[in-house]
C-alpha cells in the first residue's frame, strides 16, 4: 500500500505553513487577529494571550510558570509552541545569563486591542449596507438558500460514489454545483474522473472531507480555493492574492447573518471573489439589488465551534425548522430541530437512523449494509463485508467512528449520560469496526522527520524530551539515541535557541 | 514497538475520535455602581472608564468561542438592574434597541455596548436624591441573586434544547460527563463583582444565602475590589472558590481583569490541549483542571452579622436549635428564628479552673 502525506486541508495546518512576515501582514487587520484568536487557538493559549495583551512589554518566560501549575508544564510549552509557529508570541533571548522574554508579536497585540475594545476606524469588520433592505430575506431564507447550495456540492461528492446506484436513490432534483465549484473539487483530489468514463470517483481525501463536520468542509474547500488561486496567480507572476483572501474571509466571518452588507465599499479584488463565495454558498446577492450582499450561515459561523448546518447526516431539512430566532437569547446555540433525528447503534451491529435526509442515507450506505427503508427511518447493518468496502474505498475506522459518534440520536447520549460513560458508542461495536480495519490495514504511517547522530547524550535527552512536551514526538529510541517527530520547525527553533543559551 | 493489535484489547476500550464538543460558558458581571463610591473614586477612575475596561474583560470572554455569553448587571444603591441582557420593555421601539454597525466592531460587541451604556443612562437618570440618602451601599445580593437565576435558567434551557436532539450536546465528550455530575449541566458559569463599597450587614443573610446557591452549584464568584471593604464578597470568594483581588492601583482595572481574574472553564480537559500520544489526561487537583495557580487569598474576614441588629460581631450568642446568632441574648431567652426557648446556663461566671 502506498503511503503519501496528504495536503491537509485544514486552517490551523495551513496557517503554521505561512511565513512570519505572510503572518504579521494578516495581522495587521483587527478582524483578522480577532477571527484566529477564536477558531484557531486552544483554550489555555487564549489565556495567554489575554493575559498578555495588557502588558506594556516583554515580560520573562520564566514569569509563566508562576501561573501554571507544575505539572502542566506540558501543556503550557504546547500552547505556546503552538503560539509561537502563528508568529503570535515571539520569545527572545539576550544570550547567556539574560533569560528569556515572551511577549505578543507588536501588530497582534495591537489588532487584537482594537478588535476588543472595539474602537478605531479601521472598518475591518464589514461595511453595512445603507440602502433600503428587501424584507423578503430573512435569515429563514438564507439558511434555506445556503443550505440548498452546500447539499448540491456534497451530492455531487457523495453521487460520485463507485459501486452505488446514484442518481435514482439519491434524489433526481440535483441540478448540481456550478462549474466552478467542480472543478474545483477535481483540482483539490476529492473526486477524480473514472477511467473510461465520463463520471466522477471519489477519492480517500474526498472521504475525509464528507465525513467531516460542516465547518471543517467549508474551511476545506476554501483552503483548496485559496491554492487554487495562488497557483494560478504564480502562474501569470504576480505577487500572491492569498493574504488579501484570507483577510477577506476573516472578515465575512465576523458579519452579521441577516444583514445586508455593502459591496461597493469592498476593494475590486474582493469584489471578484464575490461570485464564487455565491457558488459555495456562503454569500447571497439578490439579483435584483446588485450592491448588497448577505453573510449565510455557513459564513457566519466559520470562526466558531458550533457546527453551522450540523454535519452531513443531520438532515438539512432540520434546518429550515427553527434556527430564526436563536440569535436573540442565545447567540450562537443553535435551537434544537426535530427531537427524532439521529443514529441508534446496538451493540449487535445493527444500526436505525432517524431520518429522511437522501444525503445521509447515501452516506450511510458507505459503510453499513442497508436493509430496509421506512418512512423517516432506515434501518442498516454494519458487516465485516461493509466496513472492508469502505475501507477499500479509502475510508477509515476513525472516520466512520467519529461520524457515528457525532451523530449518535440524543437517546445514545441520554443513555450514556445517565450511566457515566463517557463514550457514546457502545464499545463492542467501536473495538469490532476496529478490528475489521486492522484485518488489512497493519500500518500506521506517520509522515515526519527522524533526528539522529546527536553530538553527546545530553542533546539528545534535551531534545527529545522537549519533542515529547511539544507533543510533536511520534516515537523514541533512547539507547540508539534518535527519534521521529511528526513536524520539524518547533525542534529547529528549540536547538536553535538552545545553541544561542549555550553560547 | 507495539503491533497495532495490541492497541485493541478487552480492557482497552478504543477512545480516539469520540466527539469533542465544548461547552458554552456564561460570564455574568456584576458592576457596583453605588454613587457616592464612584464619587470618592473619581479623581482616579470613572464608572465610565470601568465599565469600558469590564467591556473589554467580556469581550474577550465572548472572543473565546460564539457559544460564550455573558451579562451584565449593576449593583445600584436601591435596586439590581440588568444591563446585558435587557429585559424586553413595553414601550421601546425595536428601532432604538439596535445599535447602528460602523464596520469598526464586531456586532455582538456593538450590541452589547449599546445596551450596557443606553440603561446606565437610564439608571443613572432615574437615581433621585432620596435613593441616594437612604443608603451608602450597594444591593449586591440582589444583584448576585440576579445573576444567579438567569445562570440557573440559561442552564436549562440550554440542557431541554440539547437534550431534544440537537447534534454536539454537552455530553458527548468524556470530560464533561464526569464534571456535570454536580453543577450546572451543560454550562459553565462564573461571576465577576467588580466591587467599590463596604459589604452591608443588613444583606448578611441574602448575600449568603446567594453564595451558598452558587457555591452549590459550583460557580465561582470572583471579586475586584476598586475600594472599601466588601468583607462579605471576601467570605463569598472563599466559599465559591473564586478569586478575591484588592485593586491597589485602580486605573489598571483592565490588567487586574485580564490577568488576574483570567480563568479557564473547569472542564476544561488537559486531553485536548496536549498531544494525542500522550495519554496522562490527569485533572489538576481540586480546581477541576486548571492549569494555572490561582492568585492567593489575603486573610479572610470571617466575621458574621447578627440576626436581631445586623451588627458584624465578633463574639456572639448562637442558638442551640437553628444556629442563628445573635449579638445579644434575644428578650425572654427565645430565638427570633426558630422561637425554640433557651437557657442560658451561668453565661458570665468565672471558669471553674481544676
Amino acid at each position: 500500500m502506498a503511503y503519501q502525506a496528504e495536503p491537509s486541508y485544514q486552517l490551523s495546518d495551513y496557517l503554521e505553513k505561512l511565513s512570519g512576515a505572510t503572518l504579521r501582514k494578516l495581522y495587521l487587520q483587527p478582524s483578522t487577529s480577532f477571527a484566529i484568536f477564536r477558531q484557531i487557538l486552544s483554550p489555555l493559549a487564549q489565556s495567554f494571550v489575554q493575559a498578555l495583551l495588557c502588558m506594556p512589554g516583554p515580560i520573562p518566560v520564566s514569569k509563566l510558570d508562576v501561573w501554571v501549575r507544575p505539572d502542566s508544564r506540558r501543556a503550557r510549552d504546547y500552547a505556546l509552541a503552538t503560539l509561537r509557529s502563528l508568529s503570535i508570541v515571539q520569545i527572545t533571548g539576550h544570550g547567556k545569563g539574560n533569560p528569556n522574554v515572551v511577549q505578543l508579536s507588536t501588530n497582534f497585540q495591537k489588532s487584537l486591542r482594537r478588535a476588543l475594545e472595539s474602537g478605531g476606524d479601521h472598518r475591518t469588520f464589514g461595511i453595512p449596507s445603507t440602502s433600503p433592505v428587501d424584507a423578503e430575506i430573512t435569515i429563514d431564507s438564507l439558511d434555506k438558500y445556503s443550505t440548498k447550495k452546500w447539499e448540491e456540492i456534497l451530492h455531487y461528492v457523495v453521487n460520485s460514489v463507485g459501486g452505488l446506484d446514484d442518481g435514482g436513490s439519491t434524489g433526481a432534483h440535483r441540478s448540481g454545483p456550478a462549474p466552478s465549484v467542480k472543478r474545483l473539487l477535481l483540482e483539490g483530489h476529492l473526486v477524480k474522473a473514472r477511467p473510461g468514463t465520463n463520471r466522477m470517483g471519489i477519492t480517500k481525501p474526498g472521504f475525509t472531507f464528507l465525513l467531516q463536520k460542516t465547518n471543517a468542509q467549508v474551511w476545506t474547500l476554501l483552503l483548496l480555493w485559496l491554492d487554487m488561486a495562488e497557483r494560478a496567480e504564480r502562474a501569470s507572476g504576480s505577487s500572491s492574492p492569498s493574504v488579501d483572501m484570507l483577510s477577506f474571509l476573516f472578515m465575512l466571518a465576523s458579519l452579521q447573518l441577516g444583514r445586508p452588507y455593502d459591496a461597493d465599499a469592498l476593494t475590486e479584488a474582493r469584489r471578484n471573489m464575490l461570485p464564487a463565495l455565491i457558488d459555495f454558498g456562503l454569500i447571497y446577492i439578490n439579483p435584483r439589488m446588485p450592491r448588497q450582499y448577505y453573510p449565510t450561515r455557513l459564513v457566519t459561523t466559520l470562526t466558531s465551534s458550533i457546527s453551522p448546518l450540523r454535519s452531513v447526516s443531520s438532515g438539512f431539512s432540520a434546518i429550515a425548522a427553527g434556527t430564526s430566532d436563536d440569535v436573540s437569547s442565545l447567540g450562537g446555540v443553535s435551537k434544537p430541530s426535530s427531537r427524532q433525528e439521529g443514529i441508534i447503534v446496538e451493540t449487535n451491529n445493527r444500526i436505525y437512523a432517524y431520518t429522511r435526509s437522501p444525503l445521509q442515507i447515501a452516506v450511510l450506505s458507505l459503510f453499513t449494509n442497508l436493509e430496509s427503508y421506512y418512512p423517516g427511518l432506515v434501518s442498516a447493518r454494519l458487516t465485516r463485508e461493509s466496513i472492508r468496502r469502505a475501507i477499500s474505498f479509502g475510508i477509515t475506522a476513525d472516520q466512520i467512528i467519529s461520524y457515528l459518534g457525532s451523530h449518535a440520536h440524543q437517546e445514545m447520549r441520554n443513555f450514556a449520560r445517565d450511566r457515566m460513560i463517557a463514550a457514546v458508542l457502545p464499545p463492542t461495536v467501536v473495538d469490532q469496526i476496529k478490528l475489521w480495519q486492522l484485518e488489512n490495514d497493519r500500518i500506521t504511517a506517520t509522515p515526519g522527520f527522524l533526528f539522529k547522530d546527536f553530538e553527546n547524550p545530553d542533546e539528545y535527552l534535551a531534545i527529545a524530551n522537549y519533542a515529547d512536551e511539544v507533543g510533536v514526538s511520534a516515537w523514541r529510541d533512547d539507547a540508539r539515541q534518535m527519534f521521529f517527530a511528526k513536524k520539524h520547525e518547533p525542534i529547529r527553533d528549540f536547538m536553535k535557541s538552545r545553541k544561542k543559551a549555550s553560547e | 514497538m507495539p503491533t497495532p493489535q495490541d492497541v485493541v484489547d478487552a480492557s482497552v476500550h478504543y477512545q480516539g475520535e469520540q466527539t469533542q464538543s465544548t461547552i458554552p460558558s456564561l460570564l455574568s458581571v456584576i458592576i457596583d455602581t453605588n454613587p457616592r463610591a464612584w464619587s470618592a473614586l473619581n479623581n482616579t477612575l470613572t464608572l465610565t472608564q470601568a465599565v469600558a475596561n469590564a467591556l473589554v474583560f467580556t469581550n474577550a470572554h465572548l472572543a473565546g468561542d460564539n457559544a460564550n455569553e455573558v451579562s451584565i448587571i449593576a449593583a445600584h444603591c436601591n435596586r439590581a438592574v440588568w444591563l446585558y441582557p435587557t429585559p424586553p420593555r413595553r414601550n421601546t421601539n425595536a428601532e432604538a434597541a439596535q445599535p447602528p454597525l460602523t464596520g469598526n466592531e464586531f456586532p455582538k460587541f456593538a450590541e452589547i455596548k449599546h445596551s450596557v451604556f443606553t440603561s446606565l443612562r437610564e439608571l443613572v437618570s432615574e437615581t433621585t436624591e432620596a435613593d441616594i440618602k437612604s443608603t451608602t451601599t450597594t444591593q449586591i445580593s440582589g444583584a448576585l441573586t440576579l445573576a444567579l437565576t438567569h445562570i440557573n435558567k440559561t442552564s436549562i434551557s440550554l440542557t431541554t434544547s440539547r437534550g431534544a436532539g440537537y447534534g454536539g450536546g454537552p455530553t458527548t465528550g468524556s470530560g464533561p460527563v464526569a464534571t456535570s455530575t454536580d453543577g450546572l449541566p451543560g454550562l459553565n458559569a462564573r461571576i465577576v463583582v467588580l466591587s467599590v463599597s463596604d459589604s452591608n450587614p443588613a444583606q448578611y443573610i441574602t448575600t449568603m444565602n446567594a453564595v451558598f446557591a452558587a457555591a452549590h452549584s459550583q460557580i465561582p464568584i470572583d471579586t475586584l475590589c476598586l475600594r472599601g471593604n466588601p468583607t462579605f464578597l471576601q467570605q463569598a470568594s472563599y466559599l465559591t472558590r473564586g478569586i478575591f483581588i484588592r485593586a491597589k492601583e485602580p486605573q489598571g482595572i483592565v490588567q487586574y481583569l485580564m490577568l488576574g481574574l483570567n480563568r479557564l472553564p473547569p472542564s476544561f480537559e488537559f486531553a485536548s490541549e496536549t498531544s494525542p500520544n500522550e495519554s496522562s489526561g490527569k485533572k489538576g487537583g481540586g480546581r477541576g483542571g486548571t492549569p494555572f495557580l490561582l492568585p492567593n487569598a489575603e486573610l479572610v474576614d470571617f466575621r458574621a452579622a447578627c440576626f436581631c441588629h445586623r451588627r458584624v460581631i465578633d463574639t456572639g450568642f448562637v442558638c442551640s436549635v437553628c444556629l442563628s446568632i445573635f449579638c445579644e441574648v434575644p428578650s425572654e431567652g427565645e430565638c427570633l428564628t426558630c422561637k425554640s426557648k433557651l437557657q442560658l446556663g451561668n453565661y458570665g461566671a468565672r471558669p471553674v479552673v481544676a
